[in-house]
């Protein structure tokens, strides 16, 4: 007789038992992932990558460059931090246009690209590495930097990166607290879960 | 089906507190009762329940489209007409949809008959899941149970399965108001099983959910681009960042479409549809919700958790009402069937499905007719 079993084979908990070694360290265990530098599409090109993928991964580069870098209400205050020179005055909105994320900031130039995960597209790495714009800082000109502060690089080509620190997130403050006001309404008048 | 007493097992509590059970009392009253338990044949569970609750499924998802396509229909479930489009693109491109339970009236005979849906927020997964499903296995290694008992509750390995295969974009944020203890440990509960699914699962306020542009981000501005909620969809619809739900580039768990089938007046729609079907009461949009219910009627919000709200005439005119925060949208009626009484308690099934699969049950009891938060949950057995 093979009777079929109506229950889960297993019940294992991993989060909610009492903290282990492995959750603990599940940071410092995260696997590094290859992915590459360039200042532009075309130094890509020239490390053997099909000039296409890098046309195509540089744009991506340059329109997330508007939304991630650093903003600064004046350019003396950009410029202290990335140099005489590297903070552009902003672009003019175009009349009848939505006006671009920059939004009249200071904003430093982006002095190359990181290509994601171009060269790497069978990576079994959970989290992957976003195509995304890099700078540079005025104390330390040789380093290329994500928007958030991240060194990444000395020198262009090939790097391997830890993806957790490579994640890319606007560079403009957010709004918070747009949820959850029903709940609290409603617990006002007695105590509810959202659940049911 | 019967209910039979068993000793529960020594020191439960501080075990159940040792694997993140910290609801298991409530306000100083037993809320996990394992003074006893309920055994069904297996025709009983794969006969009056796991096949029903499939059919019920497929009868509410063929209601959807119908639904949608019905500007009266979308008015009479009050669903704000600025994210009817929202609402139908989410089902046109299939986004799918992770769990739902489905309440029923059963004694062991005849026909379950449905109270309703929870197919947007669920809980009292865990207990079902894994609390439930330890209890088994202890008693049966203690000898305290017949060998060969088993359980119907596939609910974890189910659940895994469907992260596992729901493709998606990662990290996967839970989201619930991050101080309700109980929502708190159902979403713990998903991130660990979605964890063992090879998911990067990161919890995160609901207050502390944030907007960019129209891009609902994490705490480091990150964009959150698949997002579960244990929080209403009629709430968020009317809170302050409703409108950035659709501009958002966010998959969420419960898709938006699972809104219009977590609303009680899918309960009318559904006895318009199938009439008689054997699963269904009678039920019909409440047009006089001040009117005087008649005996053998049950008035519910369509909006409404937990037993809140809803008041009841049983068949001799006796009336029971349980007050709540949940009268602002319109009412059903449902014609009145009494949970079966096992001893001194009302018993209620709450049949799980995973995807579009009967998971397995959950079954509570109260000391009323209505079952609210508070409702003691008890574990069962399948034993021929």
């Amino acid at each position: 007789m093979n009777k079929a079993v109506k229950r889960s084979k297993k019940a294992a908990l991993v989060l909610m038992v009492p903290a282990t070694g492995f959750f603990l360290a599940s940071c410092s265990t995260e696997e590094p992932v290859p992915s590459a530098v360039y200042k532009n599409a075309e130094e890509c090109a020239a490390f053997y990558n099909p000039p296409e993928s890098c046309k195509a991964e540089f744009a991506k580069a340059e329109a997330l460059h508007q939304q991630v870098a650093p903003k600064y209400q004046t350019q003396a205050e950009c410029e202290a931090d990335f140099g005489a020179g590297n903070c552009p005055e902003p672009a003019a909105p175009v009349p009848g246009q939505q006006q671009a994320s920059s939004g009249g900031f200071f904003m430093p130039m982006m002095m190359g690209f990181l290509a994601g995960q171009m060269l790497n597209k069978s990576s079994s790495a959970k989290q992957s590495v976003p195509t995304q714009p890099l700078y540079k800082s005025k104390d330390d000109l040789s380093t290329f930097r994500t928007a958030t502060n991240q060194p990444v690089a000395r020198q262009t080509g090939p790097v391997s990166v830890m993806p957790s620190r490579m994640q890319v997130a606007p560079g403009k403050m957010a709004s918070r607290g747009g949820f959850g006001a029903q709940a609290q309404r409603r617990s006002d008048q007695q105590s509810a879960s959202s659940g049911g | 089906m019967k209910k039979l007493r068993i000793a529960e097992r020594p020191g439960w509590r501080s075990y159940a507190e040792s694997v993140g059970f910290n609801f298991h009392t409530f306000d100083g009253e037993p809320y996990w009762d394992e003074s006893a338990y309920y055994q069904f044949s297996l025709q009983q569970i794969e006969q009056d329940l796991e096949g029903p609750t499939e059919e019920i499924h497929q009868m509410a998802l063929s209601l959807v489209p119908e639904i949608l396509a019905s500007e009266q229909l979308l008015q009479q479930l009050d669903v704000p007409a600025p994210y009817w489009d929202w609402i139908a693109a989410s089902w046109q491109s299939q986004q799918p949809h992770l769990y739902g339970r489905l309440d029923l009236a059963y004694d062991g005979n005849g026909p379950a008959k449905l109270l309703e849906l929870n197919y947007d927020t669920p809980t009292s997964l865990y207990e079902t899941g894994f609390f439930q499903w330890v209890w088994l296995e202890d008693q049966l290694m203690r000898g305290k149970l017949p060998a060969g008992a088993d359980q119907f509750n596939s609910l974890q390995d189910q659940l895994e399965h469907r992260f596992a295969t729901l493709n998606l974009l990662q990290p996967v944020y839970f989201s619930c108001v991050a101080d309700n203890i109980e929502d708190k440990g159902t979403v713990h509960y998903l991130m660990d099983i979605a964890m063992q699914a090879g998911i990067d699962a990161r919890f995160l306020g609901l207050d502390q959910i944030g907007e960019i542009n129209g891009q609902l981000v994490d705490t480091d501005n990150y964009p959150l681009q698949s997002l579960f909620k244990l929080y209403p969809w009629e709430f968020m619809l009317r809170e302050d960042f409703g409108t950035h739900l659709k501009s958002s580039n966010t998959r969420y768990l419960e898709p938006a479409w699972k809104m219009l089938l977590s609303n009680k007046g899918i309960l009318p729609l559904l006895w318009q549809k199938y009439p008689n079907h054997p699963n269904l009461l009678p039920a019909f949009f409440d047009t006089e919700p001040a009117a005087t219910l008649g005996a053998g009627w049950v008035r519910k919000p369509l909006y409404s958790r937990e037993g809140a709200n809803i008041e009841l005439v049983d068949l001799q005119g006796q009336r029971l009402q349980v007050d709540g925060p949940y009268n602002d949208s319109g009412f059903v009626r449902q014609a009145f069937h009494p949970l079966p009484k096992f001893g001194d308690s009302y018993t209620l099934i709450g049949s799980w499905l995973v995807g579009d699969s009967a998971a397995g049950i959950g079954i509570r009891e109260d000391n009323s007719l209505i079952t609210k938060d508070s409702s003691r949950f008890l574990p069962h057995i399948i034993l021929d």
